[in-house]
């Protein structure tokens, strides 16, 4: 992709909620830009600070410190005490709740940032039939807002961020309110929507499948700080903290101590309690290092006899299979640990086999242990 | 750099105001009971001879102990009759309750000044209807009921306060989970011994707080002890106080010491309350879902409690409203007879609607309650938001302040804003703008109470669509919350007016010629004797309040969203 100009940027943010010994630091430095015209998803889970950071770029919330631009402008700056109000703020935001007016109708609703503007009615009218044939709600304009399904009330509210152009467009978990079914429909809609207005859009959502089935680039939080930055493939496949590896779908970790490691391109070696693997580093691994490899579950070919001629192989008892349909979900004992393993249906798998497992070292991510401190560990594989 | 925005620019000044107007009055009252002279007369000193002149007067304790008896008397006949019609209405199968619903809040409308004079039109040993006409049937010589007297005033209060004990019994037995009753039943308990040792337990803090606030109310109440007990020589807090200012010289030292007096029993009152209900809250019985009561079958005894609801019925609405509406239409007072009914005629209204002053006291009325109906809801609004919405530090204490003159009675508030307006230098007194002030100081607590309970039901993020749709915080207040908040507002706003059409314990201290407004024009047709009069101006009293809130309510949902 070619190199676009930010649109957003965001630096070092920070900020408390609370007073007194009540406060708590909510973000901790976060710091990112968000290129023109891209989607952009806050994912982590929730209290990690993303609905938070949105806030402020909206200004619903007031940071305490850091930096915002919004296309050229300065919308807050904590050294120079700039501070732009929502109002003045050129963006569009759809809530969680939708936030649908019920005492409009849906022509009033979404007329609303033009009509304080005074703009002419000829014009509003204009702007508004076109912007409801964009979400697929023409001919419901004089529609009650409270006679809308939730799906009708989303595309509501989309009509309303969108009818103003704005440069930024702001979902804040737009789709946690609708059931399963309608929200995968709304999840391509969204991106449907985005490519053909090319707004700049930041998604928030604390759900990985659609944070990885929607965006361009997802930026990772939590605690209040920003883990990683990526495209969902570079942070499914190759990401470079243990909490993205466990928080995006589900993985394996292994703990060792680094041996060998030489840049971030070659591979590594770790000594670790199912003996010495090979791995692709993450950047900045250091030998001696405390570490762990990460490996999904569909990774992992499983043999039933021993390969010869492969590296990274280790032996291990079904202790469980579990038939899904599209593959087994194995749970393999490895000495002490148990990894998880996803299989073809095709080659049948029972409990009490004995396996070899092929840790193919292109699958094996090392990345450093300590990364995330305070991580739960129950959160790993689920 | 911060800016001042419309936005701050409101809450600033909304904050203010109410500081003013709940903050100067108290304080005024509490300087100018202790100073010598009053206020603008030279060599006035600090003292405390108001007090001791209040206290070491023989009177004092008689008037004390008058105005516990009758809060107390009030207290126990609205209790049982409000309680009464709550039971039959919610737990019941009565016939008719859902007539006795409607019939129940009526006394509402009618303003306390027509309802103690339809009682003394009715009860009065000479000429009371009730009276004359047991009287002619059983051959008595002298009259059975006489309304001059702590029983006769005690009754008429009641009649006019009953119908808050009902709504607020009401909500209770609705609000209560029966399945807490039917545990108890299950674990063989008798259905009397369940309610008594169910029922009645649970209800108590209910009951407890109604008491209260009758309490409050009955030593509060101006209308019954000025019309019946000033002349039946039975005295309270409030007549005292009346009495203070209005004999002349005027003794306001001595008025502003009773009213400190009434004041901190009102304000223990209300303080005792709110600790009530706060712990209510807390040990809610009351979960949000929607219990359906259980409905006990009377059996034969349905029919009595149905009897008992109509004669209540009888009592508190047919007779008062008879009397009014036979008195507007007479050319002099009596008994009806086919020989008066033959002289029927509009003379009343004629006489009320040329009468000089009467165009005056209907406009002053209207404007006043009109206006600080609207004052109120719109500055409680504000108040609201700041309040539930924001996390501005002091928000608590700006709440409290909001709610201050509930504790206030009418003839206190009175008697702190003659101090305030002859001391500081905004020459509005004697004329309709006090009053306004007057006003929108005493209805404030409702207002805030209402615009609150809406305000907690908006989403916050409504008001922040509007904020990122670019609406500023005036605009998203006008647009978005105000419309939103309609159906408390509208709510709030009807009671209000309708409460201040009929003020009048706070309006006699602070009215003049040119302000004068219905209420008082009634006090003084009434104490000139002209009977006839005063009740064509109630009747048209009456059709104005009706009007205003029928408007109110059809304007108000089509404003809002339809509940």
């Amino acid at each position: 992709m070619a190199e676009k100009r930010d649109m957003v940027q965001i630096d070092s943010l920070e900020k408390y909620f609370g007073e007194d010994k009540e406060r708590v630091h909510v973000l901790k430095g976060v710091s990112l830009n968000i290129p023109e015209g891209s989607l952009y998803t806050f994912l982590g889970p929730s209290g990690c600070g993303k609905t938070t950071t949105l806030r402020c770029v909206a200004g619903l919330e007031r940071p305490d410190g850091g930096k915002i631009n919004i296309g050229s402008q300065t919308v807050f700056a904590s050294g120079e005490r700039v501070y732009v109000p929502t109002n003045k703020r050129p963006i569009g935001m759809v809530f969680q709740s939708y936030a649908i007016w019920p005492h409009m109708t849906v022509a009033e609703n979404v007329a609303y940032p033009l009509t304080i503007q005074r703009r002419p009615k000829v014009e509003i009218k204009r702007r508004v039939s076109d912007v409801l044939k964009i979400v697929g709600l023409d001919g419901l304009e004089d529609r009650p807002a409270p006679k809308l399904s939730g799906g009708q009330q989303q595309r509501v509210a989309f009509a309303r961020a969108l009818v103003n152009e704005p440069k930024v467009m702001l979902l804040d978990e737009p789709l946690s309110n609708l059931d399963a079914k309608l929200r995968v429909q709304m999840r391509s809609e969204i991106k449907a929507l985005q490519r053909r207005t090319s707004i700049t859009t930041i998604f928030v959502t604390h759900d990985q499948a659609e944070a990885l089935a929607i965006s361009d680039q997802i930026a990772v939080m939590h605690g209040g700080k920003l883990i990683e930055i990526g495209s969902p493939h570079q942070l499914y496949s190759r990401p470079k903290r243990r909490f993205t590896a466990t928080f995006l779908g589900l993985t394996n970790l292994i703990a060792g101590k680094v041996l060998e490691v030489d840049g971030d391109s070659r591979p590594g070696k770790m000594q670790t309690k199912k003996g010495i693997l090979s791995f692709i580093p993450a950047p900045g691994l250091k030998k001696d290092q405390a570490a762990v490899i990460s490996i999904r579950p569909e990774n992992i070919p499983v043999h039933k006899e021993k390969p010869h001629s492969l590296d990274n192989v280790v032996e291990g008892t079904v202790k469980e299979a579990i038939f899904m349909g599209d593959a087994y979900h194995c749970k393999i004992a490895v000495g002490d640990d148990v990894l998880a393993v996803h299989t073809h249906p095709f080659h049948s798998i029972s409990p009490g086999e004995k396996v070899y497992l092929h840790l193919d070292p292109k699958s094996c991510n090392g990345l450093p242990a300590d990364d995330t401190e305070g991580i739960d560990e129950s959160m790993l594989g689920d | 750099m911060r800016r001042f925005n419309s936005q701050t620019l409101i809450l600033i000044g909304a904050t203010l105001f109410v500081l003013y107007l709940a903050g100067v009055p108290l304080l005024m009252l509490l300087y100018g009971s202790i100073r010598s002279a009053p206020i603008g007369e030279p060599g006035a000193t600090f003292t405390i001879q108001n007090y001791v002149k209040a206290y070491f007067d023989k009177e004092f304790y008689f008037l004390f102990l008058n105005s516990i008896y009758y809060g107390v008397g009030t207290c126990i006949v609205t209790f049982l009759i409000g309680t009464f019609l709550a039971w039959v209405s919610e737990r019941t199968n009565t016939p008719f309750k859902k007539l006795f619903v409607v019939m129940a809040l009526i006394p509402f409308i009618i303003p306390g000044i027509l309802s103690t004079i339809s009682w003394i039109l009715l009860l009065s040993p000479k000429i009371g209807l009730i009276n004359l006409v047991i009287k002619e049937l059983l051959g008595l010589e002298s009259a059975p009921f006489n309304i001059y007297s702590m029983w006769g005033m005690i009754w008429a209060e009641s009649i006019h306060l009953y119908p808050l004990v009902f709504l607020l019994m009401s909500a209770a037995f609705r609000n209560m989970d029966t399945s807490l009753e039917e545990a108890a039943l299950t674990a063989g308990s008798s259905t009397f011994t369940t309610f008594r040792k169910v029922t009645l337990p649970l209800m108590r803090p209910a009951m407890f707080s109604v008491l209260l606030v009758i309490f409050i109310r009955g030593i509060e109440a101006f209308e019954v002890p000025a019309l019946v007990g000033v002349p039946a020589k039975i005295s309270v807090f409030t007549t005292k106080i009346f009495l203070a200012i209005h004999q002349f010289p005027s003794d306001f030292g001595l008025a502003g010491a009773y009213a400190v007096t009434l004041l901190l029993i009102s304000t223990t009152g209300v303080l005792i309350y709110g600790r009530i209900t706060r712990r209510e809250e807390r040990y809610a019985t009351v979960t949000g879902k929607g219990y359906r009561p259980r409905v006990i079958d009377l059996g034969g005894w349905k029919y009595v409690t149905c009897a008992i609801s109509f004669l209540i019925f009888l009592l508190a609405v047919i007779l008062p409203v008879f009397v009014l509406l036979w008195s507007s239409f007479i050319p002099y007072y009596g008994v009806p007879s086919r020989e008066l009914m033959g002289k029927m005629t509009w003379a009343n209204f004629h006489y009320i609607l040329n009468y000089p002053l009467a165009l005056t006291a209907f406009k002053n009325s209207f404007y006043l309650s009109v206006g600080s109906a609207t004052l109120v809801m719109l500055l409680t609004s504000v108040i609201a938001w700041i309040t539930v919405k924001t996390k501005l530090p002091g928000r608590a204490l700006l709440d409290n302040m909001t709610f201050i003159p509930i504790a206030m009675p009418g003839i206190v508030l009175g008697v702190s804003l003659i101090w305030v307006y002859l001391t500081l230098p905004i020459p509005i007194y004697g004329t309709i703008w006090v009053l306004l002030l007057a006003y929108i100081t005493k209805f404030m607590p409702y207002g805030i109470r209402a615009a609150s309970a809406s305000m907690i039901q908006i989403n916050k993020e409504l008001e922040e669509a509007s904020l990122t749709a670019g609406g500023t915080w005036f605009q998203t207040f006008r647009k978005v919350i105000l419309p939103l908040l309609m159906p408390g507002f509208t709510a709030g706003w009807i009671y209000i007016s309708i409460i201040a059409l009929r003020e009048l314990s706070t309006s006699i201290l602070l009215y003049s010629y040119n302000s004068t407004v219905l209420s008082i024009m009634a006090f003084d047709l009434w104490e000139g004797g002209q009977y006839t009069y005063v009740c064509a101006l109630g009747v048209l009293m009456v059709l104005l309040l009706l009007v205003m809130a029928f408007t109110a309510r059809r304007l108000g949902a089509k404003i809002g969203i339809a509940e």
